[in-house]
């Protein structure tokens, strides 16, 4: 069956290359090779593999085996366990990863069963109640339900003495790739409200996940970072090209209030000077002033952040024209002249131009693609508003700004604008891993109908599945190579409507049984999704276990909750046997309980009905013969008339019977059978020895006289019995 | 990334893991099986708890016995010789690994052994270097001492036809791993020997109204009739409406398509799906995942490697793995 790759870049795990759609012909495509260590010494003579949990493969490396006495304690050989599919890059550890996988369970839940109630609702062509929220609602607070466990980039409080050379944010943890995937998907697919202005929300998400979007060339974030480095060395500041550079460039990003604060770094502040740099001040002033008040086409924004929000697009064009009017305003006036300071006219010239929306200087000002793309938004084609021609932006941006090497979260953002939700998806798979892909559908699907097709659309080259169950049942098996996480696999399984319940059978019968406490789990399982099948299956399993390691009473019990009838009656049978031999007061005493557990149901009734009678029997005359109880005696006496009357008493079982009431009928106190009683005896005694003569008869193992003396011993009772009745 | 499990002795030639992946049992060449628990199911590192000598000669198989009849292997030694062991406590006595039945066979060699479970039934199917084919039925679930031979043949479509004794180097058997009890029990067979009828091969299924085992399918195309088998695997199906086998021969590893329903001369229809060439080596071994997505294979280069479908259907080599020191 077709599957989707174990999807890994880096790590040393497959990477996912059949995640797309694109069809290659198998010879073309050449397999990347992995090192597996294994530590032995050559020459190795054999491999072999054998598929433990989920995912994880082992792997047995055979040396070739040693001859020689010389190497002895050589160690010949090493098994070595893979988990493939491992979506691991090395900025979420193994821990941060099982919290994710437990913190999603419940907003998926939660959201597969709205889908639930939402599709039987149109099923019953009820219309929804008009206080139901939208779907697309249902998506956003799953979507933030997730988001929330991918981390929390956002920026610390503000220190209450602020340092005035921290230009740049302190963030409380590092962003991570995941999240930032997450919100692009979310902004894009599912957030309708924010969709009037998602240029704004594309300038936030690189203000927060700039530092992550390149591998190789150094962005505006990362130049900021080592300036900031530099500051507190530099005496004056403006003086060195790189502060106007980097300016400039946080200025063409939008980081307006990093602007501000580098602006006011200025040494035309410096109280000392402000006498002799009056105008220069003035223009450095006016530049900030103008940046604070830069319009946005946005409905509110984040504490700490400047500019002036507009919600409705005419005030915006208005706010936007007039304050355009006071930059080209302020670029022609006389001030610049007056102004001495070369290196702080350039400077702020620039960013007039960078705010004049100068292609060129805004080429200049950014280091990546996306950066010169948003650039784009804020300065260029502030009026953007949806997705039109976003994508032919991108690719002219790309083509100025090349990178060989693309990030992931890049190859993600081509694919979204390109509105290929094929390569969506199959980025999704190959860039962040199975977990990603296998939530992020809802996000997808959510966005448009084509997705929703594309997803939901059943495939024969799947086996009659779709891609969301496939990437369900992907998930659902990474889930299983860890201990920790097999348990919330059932939960993906049963979402998937074809294959799910089959792949969480095989997940079942393969747990191991031996612990009570495990078994219990996995018993509750079955039980909460009506595997009745496999939950016997199980209690069987742990049956013979016990049953094999001399647990019997376990074994029963296991073997009775899983109504066995085979194995029990098996078992009943073998017991026949061992009554059969002579009874010693220990084994007497183990059957003894497993009759007790074995009960009397089913079909097994007819021969444990002896077995209780026969326990009842030897506990009375061990009493009887214990303390002498004349009582007890009697009662044996009882017993032992039942179990000769009843005709579900097998005949192999007569003669140990017998040789056992032999105490009985050789009573001290005088005879405790009568002359019927003992007829009937001397009956059984007659007809056993006649059957004795068949070829069938197993004899029973007792002493060989014991037919004669229990012949004898009926006799003398009989003499005696009838001289008592007289 | 590899993280390494047990560590085995000098002279280990097999290993093989059990139903859960909780117990290894391992064969050497001085004729001794090693059983490695890790004892706390969390943990990841197997030592070995339990030894036994069962047999002159080395150890060349060992195959566990399915959980429903209790922790036992059955091992084939270096002289074809098949016996069966199991751990085993007598009432409050240490546990220890017994013996419990042997199979004798007087020229021909035993070249691979699988067990199948139907409901409470345990069978055994046993593939002879003279190229007879023995299936076995355990008498008693609780015990593996008394075995019932139930069908002997050979691998052939004509099921009347019979050759004259062949000389066959290796076999593999795989049994179909349906868990329902709707389906009937069925097997795959192959044989790498010097008679070619025999080769190909052939998926057999019990007949439960006349008691006998019929072979339903052939996988191999007409011209590869008679090209030896170096392994078999039927993967685990989840839902598929056909089955998955794989089925290796030196022109690759063909991955086949077994349709469910029968035509009105009993066969099931069968359709190559895809040929993995391009690969030299002789495989050794084929293992399918849990979901019967992934086909993990080894080989004479000492390679394991990772086959799966694409979105399309198309079967490539996803990934590979490199033994190194």
């Amino acid at each position: 069956m077709p599957g989707l790759a174990p999807g890994d870049s880096a790590g040393g795990v497959p990477d996912s290359v059949n995640g797309t759609l694109v069809p290659y012909s198998s010879d073309s495509h050449v397999s990347a090779i992995y090192p597996l260590r294994h530590g032995l010494n050559p020459p190795i003579s054999r491999v072999s593999v054998s598929w433990g949990r989920g995912n994880s493969l082992r792997v047995s490396v055979f040396r070739q085996p040693d001859s020689d006495p010389k190497s002895d304690g050589e160690v010949g050989g090493r098994v070595v366990e893979v988990t493939l599919g491992k979506s691991r890059d090395g900025e979420i550890s193994d821990a941060q990863w099982r919290k994710i996988a437990y913190g999603s369970v419940s907003p998926f839940a939660l959201l597969q069963s709205r889908k639930n109630s939402t599709a039987s609702l149109s099923r019953m062509q009820l219309s929804p109640s008009p206080y139901h929220l939208e779907w697309w609602e249902y998506v956003m607070e799953y979507s933030k339900d997730i988001s929330s466990l991918l981390g929390d980039p956002k920026t610390a409080l503000a220190p209450l003495i602020e340092d005035p050379n921290e230009v740049f944010p302190k963030k409380v943890e590092e962003p991570s790739s995941l999240k930032a995937a997450w919100e692009l998907m979310e902004m894009f697919y599912v957030d309708k409200l924010s969709q009037a202005w998602l240029p704004e929300r594309l300038v936030d998400w690189l203000a927060d996940y700039d530092s992550l979007i390149s591998i190789d060339l150094p962005t505006v974030h990362s130049k900021l970072v080592e300036f900031q480095n530099q500051i507190v060395t530099l005496q004056v500041i403006e003086d060195d090209p790189r502060y106007w550079d980097l300016i400039s460039s946080a200025l063409a990003v939008g980081w307006l209030e990093i602007v501000v604060k580098l602006l006011r770094l200025h040494g035309s502040y410096r109280l000392d000077q402000l006498g002799r740099r009056e105008t220069e001040n003035g223009l450095v002033e006016a530049v900030a002033v103008l940046i604070s008040k830069m319009p946005r086409m946005r409905p509110a924004i984040d504490a700490g952040k400047i500019g002036e929000c507009f919600k409705a697009k005419p005030d915006f064009v208005k706010a936007w024209e007039r304050w355009r009017a006071q930059i080209t305003k302020l670029d022609s006036s006389a001030f610049w002249v007056q102004c001495d300071h070369r290196q702080t006219r350039e400077g702020l010239k620039n960013m007039l131009q960078i705010m004049l929306g100068n292609v060129d200087v805004l080429c200049s000002s950014t280091c990546h693609w996306m950066e010169l793309y948003i650039s784009h938004f804020l300065y260029i084609r502030p009026f953007t508003a949806g997705l039109e021609s976003m994508y032919s932006l991108a690719q002219k941006c790309i083509r100025l700004k090349h990178t060989s090497n693309p990030h992931k979260l890049m190859r993600l953002m081509i694919g979204i604008l390109g509105e290929n939700n094929e390569v969506v998806l199959a980025e999704c798979s190959r860039g962040f891993g199975t977990w990603m892909v296998a939530h992020a559908i809802e996000l997808l699907t959510a966005g448009s109908n084509e997705a929703d097709i594309l997803v939901h659309e059943e495939r024969e080259d799947l086996g009659g599945i779709s891609l969301e169950e496939l990437h369900r049942l992907v998930y659902a098996q990474l889930l299983s190579s860890h201990l920790l996480t097999w348990q919330i696999a059932p939960i993906y399984l049963t979402s998937c409507m074809r294959q799910g319940m089959g792949l969480l059978e095989i997940l079942l019968l393969k747990q191991p049984v031996q612990e009570n406490q495990m078994l219990l789990k996995n018993l509750e399982i079955c039980r909460l999704y009506e595997l009745d099948g496999i939950s016997s299956h199980l209690m069987e399993i742990s049956g013979m276990y016990h049953w094999k390691h001399g647990r019997k009473g376990c074994a029963v019990f296991w073997l009775q909750q899983a109504h066995d009838e085979v194995r029990l009656s098996r078992i009943a049978s073998q017991l026949f046997d061992s009554v059969g031999k002579s009874i010693s007061g220990e084994s007497f005493k183990q059957w003894e309980g497993l009759i007790e557990l074995l009960g009397s149901e089913g079909q097994l009734a007819g021969g444990l009905n002896f077995l209780h009678k026969y326990r009842d029997f030897k506990k009375c005359l061990q009493h009887a013969e214990s303390r002498k109880d004349a009582d007890a005696a009697r009662q044996a006496v009882e017993s032992l008339m039942s179990l000769m009357r009843n005709a579900s008493t097998p005949q192999r079982f007569w003669l140990p019977i017998l040789y056992d009431a032999v105490k009985l009928l050789s009573w001290d106190e005088g005879p405790l059978i009568n002359v019927s009683q003992t007829n009937l005896l001397l009956n059984k005694l007659q007809e056993l020895s006649v059957a004795r003569l068949r070829p069938d008869f197993v004899e029973p193992e007792l002493p060989t006289q014991a037919l004669n003396h229990v012949r004898y011993s009926l006799g003398t009772n009989l003499g005696r019995a009838i001289l008592g009745e007289l | 990334m590899e993280k390494s499990l047990a560590t085995l002795d000098n002279g280990t030639t097999c290993s093989s893991w059990n139903y859960s992946g909780q117990r290894l049992a391992t064969g050497s060449v001085d004729g001794t099986l090693s059983i490695f628990d890790s004892g706390d199911p969390a943990s990841t590192s197997f030592k070995c708890t339990s030894k036994a000598r069962v047999g002159e000669s080395g150890v060349v198989k060992v195959v566990w016995i399915p959980p429903l009849f209790g922790d036992a292997v059955a091992c084939i030694d270096g002289n074809g010789s098949l016996s069966l062991w199991e751990e085993f406590a007598e009432d409050a006595q240490a546990v220890e690994w017994k013996h419990s039945k042997s199979f004798q066979s007087n020229s021909a060699k035993v070249l691979d052994v699988q067990f199948g479970v139907f409901r409470t039934i345990l069978k055994m199917v046993v593939a002879h270097s003279d190229g007879q084919v023995k299936v076995y039925e355990l008498s008693n679930p609780l015990e593996l001492k008394i075995w019932q031979l139930q069908a002997e043949f050979q691998n052939l479509t004509d099921s009347v036809a019979k050759l004259a004794k062949a000389s066959c180097f290796s076999a593999s058997i795989s049994w179909n791993p349906q868990r329902g009890d709707g389906q009937e029990m069925s097997f795959v067979l192959g044989f790498n020997s010097d008679t070619p009828q025999l080769n190909s091969s052939k998926v057999w299924e019990f007949d439960l109204d006349h008691q006998r085992w019929v072979p339903v399918a052939e996988l191999a195309l007409p011209e590869d009739r008679k090209d030896q088998v170096f392994s078999v695997a039927w993967a685990p199906n989840i839902g598929r409406p056909y089955e998955v086998i794989a089925v290796a021969t030196h022109k690759g590893i063909a991955i086949w398509h077994l349709g469910s329903n029968p035509d009105t001369d009993g066969r099931l229809s069968v359709e190559r799906a895809a040929l993995l060439s391009g690969y030299e080596a002789e495989v050794w071994q084929m293992e399918w995942d849990m979901s019967g997505m992934t086909l993990a294979t080894t080989g004479t280069d000492g390679l394991v490697r990772l086959w799966q479908s694409n979105l399309n259907g198309i079967w490539h080599e996803q990934a590979a793995f490199e033994p190194t020191t």
